[in-house]
């Protein structure tokens, strides 16, 4: 986000001249410091002015903190206290309503991984956003390039697709029981009744639950996902592809050494939202399956409501809520470092 | 080497023109073909939207019979039904002053920040950066405890509160896009003798609009559709936004699939004349962020 070399730059530079203090311009920065060497050889090293821009400089930072002083107390409020006490209530036997604590070490934690469902859910989870992040990715992309060349019709594709990602995730689980459903109105299985074939327990067998509720995530992500790698493609100059023509490239080879290498900074993007929503998947399992049969389409975050509010276990709710923070940063940070060795190296 | 191609070109070209036409003719049977590949594969997996659409207005006998078909008697009741429940309401308010509020504190904050760089900034970019990357689940506990202390569970005011934690998200967007803008201008109204909260008002936020618009259709998304904080802080039936009437039909009225149906389909619509409005700016913004930030 912020360099931290050009931070102390700029700190110096403020430090000397506080009228150009807040410039962002880099070239201009580096008049500047000419300049002020010069300045500061000269006589105007006087007290009083040092005094002034020293006022200004604190004025300037009153200003900013007036309107950081929101989100600092948003973070304060929704942030910094909440996580606080999660970690705090995630030692101890807490049950939400008497204040009478216990310190319990370590053992909340032990009874997260010593639970079969929430073992089951985190299974589930990580299996959801793995599943879902390569599916999406791989028919998202070569949807964004076959929408992208002009034909009949393709703006019309690509609104349809677009389409998908506008409803809730929530109201596309609830329709989808209902198609899935294993009664006769459910359409999957009346379809597949005029083929003869006998009516299948969609959601009720846990390896078929499990694979409607990603195949219906994959569907309903697609047309958003690509519409984001649309945007990057159309940034991609033709004369590359030109210039590969010429060449002799074919279509596939321009695909793989054209389109991917300059789509990274999409997927990159594409595949760290995939990742993080998917790890904080809820919405789907739940009101398809409510996270069953048995615990097959269980999730970290249904097991963290169920536990902490829904049968008051902060304790173990709050430890496994921990654990959930600290993987999704690990996450994060591999991702962060991940991208960063790919666009080094396409660059 | 350019040169050397593009001459190439050329000559390829003059000694090809023979077989033009079959190339050009080869190129309108591939669109061709794409077309009605692409449009078939669309039609497919809109089937479960049409399914939705077409059965709000049929009666729930006909909707058994033929879940596909276009319906024998056309009937608005389901629509007439659906829009004296609250819900609608409900979830209206809820969006507006959640996505307002989150917005404006956000872009305060991006502004705040690129004004001037100190090392009190650069640890708010970081606390913020912190703050991004924190689940809401693992806040979810103690937030409600917080709410049940104060007495806000089970008030629209306090899923508001809770919403607000997306300004962390509307600060990254906007900043990014905020850092970007020619400094001259705040400079130059400044030297004016413009002070910074007019400067916002009056040059910084007009500047900004594509991103905003950004950013405002990605919260009354996330806002509108949200169920997870919505479950969970709110219980009277009275209060209930409209994906948990939605959820709350499938349970209370099973066989209702019809009433059902409406609701869903209402809850889809305003996000979908939105998304119609914004889509251009949605992707423009998402690019132009996504380089600069």
């Amino acid at each position: 986000m912020m360099n931290p070399c050009s931070r102390t730059a700029q700190a110096a530079e403020d430090a000397v001249r506080p009228v150009r203090g807040y410039s962002n311009h880099n070239h201009e920065r580096h008049q500047m410091s000419g300049i002020t060497t010069s300045v500061n050889a000269s006589a105007h090293e006087s007290r009083e002015y040092r005094n002034r821009k020293r006022m200004q400089g604190f004025r300037e930072d009153v200003t900013s903190f007036w309107f950081l002083l929101p989100i600092l107390a948003v973070f304060v409020v929704l942030f910094l206290v909440p996580l606080i006490q999660t970690l705090y209530f995630s030692f101890t036997d807490f049950n939400g309503y008497s204040m009478n604590l216990h310190w319990q070490g370590l053992s909340n934690y032990r009874k997260v991984f010593s639970d079969p469902s929430t073992l089951e859910g985190l299974g589930f989870t990580i299996l959801y956003a793995i599943v879902v992040m390569i599916g999406v990715t791989l028919l998202a992309i070569p949807l964004a390039v076959v929408v992208n060349h002009k034909f009949f019709g393709h703006n019309f594709v690509r609104s349809v697709f677009f389409f998908f990602s506008v409803p809730s995730l929530a109201i596309m689980g609830m329709v989808w029981k209902y198609i899935f459903s294993p009664m006769k109105s459910g359409v999957v299985n009346s379809v597949l009744s005029v083929f003869g074939i006998a009516p299948i327990p969609w959601l009720s067998n846990s390896g078929l639950a499990k694979f409607c509720v990603i195949f219906i995530a994959i569907w309903a992500q697609i047309g958003w996902h690509a519409t984001l790698y649309l945007a990057f493609l159309q940034s991609i100059p033709a004369d590359l592809y030109e210039q590969a023509t010429v060449d002799g490239a074919s279509p596939f080879q321009q695909f793989m050494h054209i389109t991917v290498p300059q789509l990274m900074p999409g997927i990159v993007t594409s595949t760290f939202l995939l990742m993080s929503g998917g790890l904080k998947v809820y919405d789907l399992p739940f009101t398809m399956t409510k996270g069953g049969p048995g615990y097959s389409t269980y999730t970290v975050t249904q097991s963290i409501i169920q536990q902490g509010i829904g049968q008051s276990q902060y304790g173990v709710g709050s430890a496994l809520a921990v654990l959930f923070f600290l993987a999704t940063a690990v996450v994060v940070m591999l991702q962060l470092w991940f991208s960063n060795v790919i666009s080094a190296r396409f660059e | 080497m350019n040169k050397a191609t593009s001459s190439n070109n050329v000559h390829v070209d003059s000694t090809q023109k023979t077989n033009r036409l079959t190339l050009s003719r080869r190129k309108s049977i591939i669109s061709g073909v794409t077309s009605v590949v692409m449009i078939a594969i669309a039609l497919i997996c809109a089937i479960p939207l049409w399914y939705i659409i077409i059965n709000t207005f049929k009666t729930i006998p006909d909707m058994a019979s033929h879940p596909l078909a276009l319906p024998e008697h056309w009937t608005f009741a389901n629509y007439t039904n659906a829009f004296t429940t609250r819900s609608l309401w409900n979830t209206l308010i809820v969006t507006v002053f959640g996505v307002l509020i989150e917005v404006i504190v956000g872009a305060l904050a991006a502004y705040g920040m690129i004004l001037r760089k100190s090392t009190f900034t650069a640890v708010i970019g970081t606390i913020l950066m912190v703050a991004f990357v924190v689940p809401a689940q693992s806040t979810l506990i103690p937030l409600y405890r917080m709410e049940a202390q104060a007495g806000l569970v089970n008030t629209l005011t306090g899923l508001v509160i809770i919403y607000l934690g997306g300004s962390v998200f509307c600060y990254f967007l906007i900043v990014g896009y905020m850092r970007s803008l020619p400094f001259e201008l705040i400079e130059a109204a400044r030297i004016d003798g413009a002070g910074a909260l007019r400067i916002f008002w009056n040059i910084v936020m007009p500047l900004i609009r594509p991103i905003l618009i950004t950013v405002v259709v990605f919260q009354t998304m996330s806002t509108w559709n949200d169920f997870m904080n919505a479950n969970v802080f709110l219980s009277s039936s009275n209060l209930r936004t409209i994906v948990l009437q939605v959820y709350n039909a499938v349970g209370q009225f099973s066989t209702d699939w019809p009433s059902f149906m409406t609701i869903t389909v209402l809850s889809l619509l305003p996000v979908f004349v939105f998304f119609i409005f914004c889509q251009k700016w949605i992707v423009s913004g998402l690019v132009a962020g996504s380089v600069k930030g």
